[in-house]
């Protein structure tokens, strides 16, 4: 199924072939954390690419939130400690 | 690409290092430290957009360069003048200098020229093959569900490109390559960022 579908693909990218694409899909798929739970071995090109962005849209959530985090924890420092001014240097 | 480059490309393209994590803090910590003298009193929200810039540049720059993922995001960066100070100092003068001379408005133009070269040729090997495609046409189920089968895929992968810095530029191949190497080395971003926010709520007692 989606073999036929990468192999005309491949067929124009000269000499990238098949197997290499399907390689990496199927590296693409192990680090996606919803597929790989699923035994099933006949996952989609599309479902796979649709997965890795939806993927990538929530570690930029992440990265988003963790940076509003620090940000605000930063900001609330009790000014006194030493702990704190020792972050105060490392950080900021 | 012959295909033992091709191997060795993805072999040693897509391993982020174990030291990567300690790259990305120590240059992720400098870009901080740069903020924080630049601007000594941030508003929450100032502080937030100076925290994940520096991450988001020190990030790139522990990939020293190998990837074009990297490249493209600071590339993006360094076009804001605010930014520039920062990528300065995450990278160092020289590879800053370098990367930034790299990708200037023309060199990106001739990179993209060079992609509509091979785009070109890609197509007269389609055109090519004509006569199969009559002969596939014949049966009309398969065709219009294979179709409609691309046409997804391609429509993904457009939105893929959007995602991946510099990927725009990039043909099929490398950017399954490179957002494997991104979505690695966002998820190293992403626990760094999350143990040094518990360690600082853990030693500022704020829990």
């Amino acid at each position: 199924m989606s073999s036929r579908r990468s192999r005309s693909q491949a067929a124009t990218s000269s000499r990238i072939t098949d197997d290499q694409i399907v390689e990496l899909v199927s590296k693409l798929r192990q680090l996606l954390p919803e597929i790989r739970d699923r035994r099933s071995d006949k996952v989609s090109a599309s479902k796979v690419l649709q997965e890795t962005c939806n993927y990538i849209r929530s570690l930029h959530r992440e990265v988003d939130d963790l940076s509003e985090r620090l940000s605000q924890l930063l900001a609330t420092i009790d000014a006194d400690s030493a702990e704190a001014s020792i972050i105060r240097s490392l950080i900021m | 690409m012959s295909s033992s480059s091709f191997t060795r490309r993805c072999n040693t393209m897509m391993k982020v290092p174990s030291s990567f994590k300690k790259e990305f803090l120590k240059k992720w910590i400098v870009g901080l430290q740069v903020c924080g003298s630049l601007n000594k009193n941030m508003s929450v929200s100032e502080r937030k957009k100076a925290i994940k810039l520096s991450a988001d540049i020190a990030m790139a720059s522990a990939r020293n360069g190998s990837t074009c993922w990297s490249r493209a995001l600071i590339a993006n960066a360094s076009k804001q003048d605010a930014n520039k100070l920062v990528v300065e100092h995450v990278l160092g003068d020289d590879e800053s200098r370098k990367l930034t001379k790299q990708l200037p408005v023309g060199t990106s133009m001739a990179l993209a020229r060079k992609i509509r070269v091979i785009r070109s040729k890609k197509n007269i090997l389609k055109r090519r093959s004509g006569p199969m495609r009559r002969a596939a046409r014949k049966s009309n189920s398969s065709l219009s569900s294979s179709c409609i089968a691309k046409r997804l895929v391609r429509k993904r992968s457009q939105v893929l490109k959007s995602l991946v810095p510099g990927g725009e530029f990039m043909d099929e191949t490398s950017l399954i390559e490179e957002t494997l190497d991104y979505i690695l080395s966002l998820r190293a971003q992403v626990d760094v960022m999350l143990k040094l926010a518990n360690a600082t709520e853990l030693v500022t007692n704020q829990k």
